[in-house]
């Protein structure tokens, strides 16, 4: 109580007296990490309209932008030892359990998020929460779609609309293989993204919400199965080139038309632009096939929070700067327009602002947000334990790897073993 | 000014000599000249050697440690280690093997008296040693892509041979690291064997070709024993580098490399120590590694017979 | 005459085996120059492809490293390579050349002790310690700091051997001459030995300076920010996704090796002799 109304005054005399301030103070200089260069963009634009905004509190931005794997073990290090941290940071999903054990590191954001929560799609904060704590803010919901190259689709003779189930989509596959140069689609084997999503879709995951290791249930075994068949028996998939869907290998083969579909969540639209131009207007954005009769047809995944660490050199001005960049109506329009994200304010996504035609509308056509309206309900999120980088790392580096690459092993065995690997580390 | 600085020097001289004596003491001086050095070995190995053979023992969390007894050790022989270990076996006696015997023929052939442009040779063939692994791995990305259209793929295709995904399968991710390796070694190796073909005595291998000797015979009893220890210096020299790789994989795999196929010991160090930051685990997996270093070595020192010659 | 016939055939056959090896040494370094050519994202899309070596070049990568932010970035890395470089070549020099030295010149107990812990320091792999270390650097604060990069290489064993050898070839007659006329110890090194050392200071220089230039695995851990990085560790994080900098990677990593390789064609005889140092049987 007594704090929020130190801040109120705060904020009060803040307000009326800016020009006494403005005067002489100097903006304050906020590091901050990220592995994301459209990450790095987003807060320097930011930055921009909260200096206009509060020139007496001004801001000089120092984004850095390191690779995901450096990025996270300097950050995990330098919190750790109590120096070199910077302000804000990106710290990636299936990361961020590291960073909340024992002392957390990091500051509880809940004085910015708890006013706004009700606008937003929670599950996105309780992935960054530990004991009533929220600690990041989401970029985006993440939902998962198919994005089909309607070009191909259509040289083959398949109406995208007609594909409801997986077994239409697998069908359409041997018609697509058949009629065209292209593959149906295409699997990452080594990122966790296509095999996380399927499973997800139908309510399986690769840890139970108790913590246990699900990752060998038959479910899963169904699924991974089904993708190495896909690969290997309809020869209508291939593992991704480059291994995952952000190599440039990748990005090559797409753009060139090689494969007519691709699932990845709606963040994933900023890549299509950036990097593969030629398909522009030949793409289509659409709900995933289901698995069974009412089942769901997009799952959330994957995301980054932005946190601000212990060792900020201005607590509580990072923590203003981040709700200003991230959880205002204005910054989630802007999530949207300038990254092409789903932003988590729902509140937003029929507005206006959001429904304004721009180069995501162009690429993709103009029904984004009504799809994302149409399956909102279908997002279900993922359970994240300490224990997911672990399973992360032993799924992506063995598990697909010698499933859909090397087809070296079943589903069953690959999973088996990765689930035993995975639970020998919970002694 | 002078003057008085003059006087203060005149003050101090004779203090100097008194307390700065040891400077021209002969029984003093050696330990100062090596005292930096000494200094430094205790901060910078003896410490650290010992601390890691605690660490071996321990599970660090941050603020807190742990004395776990033999866990991290017991821990340490698992599918994935050995994965590695494997590998890493593999590539030393690649790497032994083809860094020895082939910059031992080119050596031979640069230091022959019918070989012209040696220099020229030496200089080519040494140039690779002077880039870093970031820029041979930028390279070697570059011409084993997996794409049909990269050179590699396109060599391979003249013989009809299909397109390889170098990088996704095991033989061909050895065939990368070792071949990366040999790239940048071989002259450096070559340079080695040609110093030591000059300590051959010449009259010697004069005298046994005037005894009708033929070259193979020459090079069997006369070149051989003469650059026995350089042989013997250089596969121990390949050992103990190859049973350290770890930037050659980075380059090629810079997170973790599909199906562990470029996992290497000291990458498993690597990943587990600073990765996970489960130093305790990574500083056992480090003792193992050195104590089969150690095995090795001695093996390899018995067996070529150094130990013999020591004596 | 046979016997000429046969030589020529053997100096032929040698030269052939040579020139395949000299093929594919610099073919990769053409390659390099090709690429750093080219249009960068294409070569991380679809590889290095033969036409590239007969189409027209294309200076894009070169006008990015010159003008681009992420141009002065990479030249801030050179930056701290040449001071990182320097560093270390003027600490380990100095500490290793008066081990050496001391080897050679004097006679004090304990002598034979530092040799055998050199030869250990030779034998046990940098990467055991390197967990405890990183943590002891951690602990001083030398985190993302010159000196703390340097650290590990400050040990130089194959200098210490290289510097005895070296200084048993020194004149005797000359230290005992200095000490009549009044010279400390430390006067006889650093005025008298030292310029008399200086061919085996160059071969020095240029193999520590090698090494850090190429230096990879424990800046990878001490380095943390961007500004610090060396050129490998640089050139390393352009390597990876989300980076989209290619263009500086290829005409960066070539530029990288410019240097060294005229240091090379100027010195060869010093690197040849800092190389072959380490094979001296101490």
């Amino acid at each position: 109580m007594n704090k929020s109304i130190l801040a109120f005054a705060a904020s009060a005399v803040a307000l009326t007296a800016p020009q006494i301030v403005m005067a002489e103070s100097d903006p304050t200089t906020l590091t901050f990490w990220t592995f994301q260069q459209a990450h790095a963009t987003f807060f320097e634009d930011a930055t921009e309209r909260w200096n206009e905004a509060n020139p007496n509190r001004a801001i000089d931005m120092n984004a850095e932008v390191y690779p995901y794997d450096q990025m996270h073990s300097n950050l995990l290090l330098a919190l750790q030892s109590g120096r070199g941290a910077p302000d804000l940071a990106d710290i990636e999903i299936r990361q961020i359990s590291n960073y909340l054990q024992g002392d957390v590191p990091l500051v509880p954001l809940n004085d910015v998020v708890e006013p706004v929560l009700d606008d937003m799609v929670k599950s996105r904060f309780d992935i960054y929460s530990k004991d009533g704590s929220y600690y990041g803010v989401d970029y985006h919901v993440g939902a998962s779609v198919m994005y089909y190259n309607e070009e191909i689709m259509d040289q083959a003779g398949v109406d995208i609309d007609s594909i409801e189930t997986w077994d239409d989509y697998a069908a359409a596959g041997e018609q697509v293989v058949e009629n065209t140069d292209a593959v149906m689609t295409t699997f990452e084997s080594g990122d966790i993204f296509s095999f996380w999503i399927m499973i997800s879709q139908q309510g399986s995951d690769i840890f139970g919400e108790d913590g246990s290791v699900t990752l060998d249930n038959q479910t899963n075994i169904d699924t991974l199965q089904f993708m190495q068949d896909m690969i290997y028996e309809q020869e209508i998939a291939v593992p991704a080139p480059g291994g995952d869907h952000h190599s440039e290998e990748f990005f090559g083969y797409m753009n060139n038309g090689g494969a007519a579909s691709v699932m990845m969540p709606m963040w994933y639209m900023g890549r299509f632009l950036d990097n593969m131009p030629d398909l522009d207007g030949k793409m289509q954005i659409r709900p995933l096939p289901r698995w069974e009769e009412g089942g769901n047809r997009s799952a959330g995944m994957g995301g980054t929070g932005t946190v601000v660490t212990n060792q900020s050199v201005d607590e509580q001005l990072s923590k203003d700067f981040l709700a200003f960049a991230k959880l205002t109506e204005e910054a989630n329009i802007r999530l949207w327009t300038v990254l092409g994200f789903d932003p988590l304010r729902h509140d937003v996504w029929d507005s206006e602002a959001v429904q304004a035609d721009n180069a995501y509308y162009q690429y993709f056509h103009d029904d984004i947000f009504d799809i994302l309206l149409d399956i909102r309900d279908e997002i279900s999120g993922v359970n994240i334990t300490e224990l997911t980088p672990t399973a992360q790392q032993v799924i992506e580096t063995n598990t697909l790897y010698s499933t859909l690459r090397s087809d070296s092993m079943s589903a069953e065995e690959a999973l088996t073993q990765a689930a035993d690997e995975i639970r020998n580390r919970m002694r | 000014m002078t003057l008085f600085s003059q006087t203060g020097q005149a003050k101090r001289e004779p203090q100097t000599k008194v307390r700065y004596s040891f400077l021209y003491s002969r029984k003093i001086a050696p330990y100062l000249f090596i005292s930096p050095f000494i200094i430094s070995i205790l901060i910078l190995y003896l410490y650290p050697f010992i601390s890691a053979v605690k660490m071996s023992f321990e599970r660090v969390l941050p603020g807190q440690v742990f004395f776990v007894g033999l866990d991290n050790y017991e821990r340490v022989f698992n599918p994935v280690f050995f994965r590695a270990l494997q590998n890493t076996s593999v590539y030393v006696l690649l790497t032994v093997v083809i860094l020895t015997v082939i910059p031992l023929i080119l050596a031979l052939m640069l230091n022959h008296r019918l070989t012209r442009f040696s220099n020229f040779f030496r200089a080519a063939i040494f140039i690779p040693a002077l880039t870093s692994v970031v820029v041979a791995g930028t390279v070697f990305r570059l011409i084993f892509g997996e794409s049909d259209q990269a050179l590699a793929n396109q060599f391979l295709s003249l013989f009809g041979a299909s397109a390889l995904d170098w990088r996704y399968g095991s033989a061909t991710a050895m065939f990368l690291m070792v071949a990366m390796a040999s790239w940048r070694w071989m002259g450096v190796n070559i340079i080695y064997f040609l110093a030591a073909l000059q300590t051959v005595n010449k009259d010697l291998e004069e005298a046994s070709q005037m005894d009708g000797a033929n070259a193979w015979q020459r090079f069997r009893y006369v070149t051989l024993p003469a650059i026995k220890p350089i042989i013997v210096f250089l596969v121990t020299i390949s050992i103990i580098n190859g049973f350290r790789m770890f930037e050659e994989s980075y380059v090629l795999w810079e997170t973790s490399s599909p199906g562990y196929i470029g996992l290497t010991v000291v990458r498993y160090i690597y990943q587990q120590g600073i990765r996970n930051n489960d130093m305790g685990f990574g500083a056992a997996v480090g003792i193992i590694l050195l104590l089969i270093i150690f095995i090795v070595s001695m093996i390899q020192l018995y067996a070529t017979g150094a130990f013999k010659r020591e004596d | 005459m046979v016997d000429h016939r046969h030589e020529k055939l053997i100096s032929l056959s040698m030269l052939a085996v040579l020139s395949i090896f000299a093929f594919l040494a610099l073919f990769p370094v053409l390659s390099l120059l090709v690429a750093s050519l080219s249009p960068a994202t294409d070569l991380m899309r679809h590889g290095l492809s033969p036409e590239l070596f007969f189409s027209k070049f294309d200076f894009q990568n070169y006008v990015a490293i010159f003008t681009t932010e992420a141009g002065d970035r990479y030249w801030d890395w050179y930056l701290n390579s040449v001071i990182v470089s320097s560093i270390l070549i003027a600490l380990s020099l100095l500490f290793s050349s008066m081990v050496g030295y001391a080897l050679a010149m004097y006679e004090f107990p304990g002598k034979r002790i530092i040799f055998i812990l050199v030869l250990l320091v030779m034998m046990i792999p940098f990467e055991i310690m390197m967990l405890p270390l990183f943590q002891l650097v951690i602990t001083l604060g030398l985190v993302d700091t010159y000196f703390g990069t340097v650290l590990p290489l400050l040990v130089a064993p194959v200098a210490v051997f290289f510097f005895r050898q070296y200084s048993l070839g020194l004149p005797r007659e000359v230290m005992e001459a200095a000490r009549v006329d009044g010279c400390t110890e430390f006067g006889i090194f650093f005025r008298i030995m030292v310029p008399l050392m200086l061919p085996s200071f160059a071969a020095m220089a240029i193999f520590q300076g090698l090494i850090s230039w190429n230096n990879f695995l424990w800046p990878l851990l001490v380095l943390r920010s961007n500004d610090m990085f060396t050129l490998p560790i640089g050139l390393a994080t352009l390597l990876t996704p989300y980076g989209n900098n290619y263009q500086i990677l290829f005409a960066g990593a070539l530029l990288s090796i410019v240097p060294i390789v005229i240091l090379f064609l100027c010195f060869q005889r010093f690197f040849i002799a800092g190389l072959t140092s380490g094979s001296v049987k101490g």
